[in-house]
């Protein structure tokens, strides 16, 4: 059975139903899911400004809520300048 | 770190919780359960657009309506400290018993002189 228990005290990307795309460190898991992420910080992608980067915290999100969780490479997001990304955000999901 | 550990160890901290309808609430955590079922009191509420505010005394709110919590930061190294601390006290209890027949160093070294003095006096 695949697990999450590889990717704890790793950097991640969650990514939210509401369509937030979250970075942080994996501090903990369950079995449904819910997620600990620790230092995480909100990126909020635009088409017209660069990423905006929001400093949350410690946060404890659902597992209901959480669409995908993707192993964040360090070297290569260290190598992105933030600044000039330019993306659409990611829209909330929508059932039947 | 299982994340309703971390939620019981949230006892009386102060926390956002957003619900699913994208409402915020503000307060200090009371108790909580397997279901993440929580009670907040001294609650500050926002609905969804962020422009009507609400003060509540106590609210319950039921865990599947629950988006996420924002907690404080220091509580991550408190629940570490605290997980590192209970099992440390195992390993000391159980050293502590196991100590008794095989010996650690420090009782082997303490026995080790004086059974040779013992010895060499009775050669002598």
């Amino acid at each position: 059975m695949s697990s999450l228990q590889g990717y704890v005290d790793r950097k991640v990307l969650l990514v939210l139903q509401d369509g937030r795309a979250i970075v942080g460190t994996l501090a903990g898991f369950d079995q449904k899911s819910n997620i600990v992420l620790a230092d995480s910080k909100e990126r909020v992608y635009s088409v017209e400004d660069g990423v905006e980067e929001i400093p949350l915290g410690l946060y404890l999100v659902k597992g209901e809520m959480i669409c995908l969780v993707g192993e964040l490479d360090e070297e290569i997001d260290k190598s992105v300048d933030l600044a000039t990304v330019r993306a659409e955000p990611i829209p909330p999901i929508r059932y039947g | 770190m299982l994340p309703l550990s971390l939620l019981t160890a949230a006892q009386n901290k102060p926390m956002l919780v957003e619900l699913k309808n994208g409402e915020t609430l503000n307060g200090h955590l009371v108790n909580c359960d397997n279901f993440m079922n929580i009670t907040l009191r001294e609650v500050y509420q926002t609905n969804p657009d962020g422009d009507r505010f609400w003060k509540l005394k106590e609210c319950y709110i039921r865990g599947s309506t629950i988006k996420y919590l924002r907690v404080p930061d220091v509580l991550l190294d408190t629940v570490k400290e605290e997980q590192n601390r209970a099992r440390d006290v195992g390993r000391n209890s159980r050293g502590g018993h196991i100590g008794g027949r095989g010996g650690p160093r420090a009782r082997g070294t303490r026995g080790g002189p004086m059974r040779g003095g013992r010895g060499r006096g009775r050669g002598a």
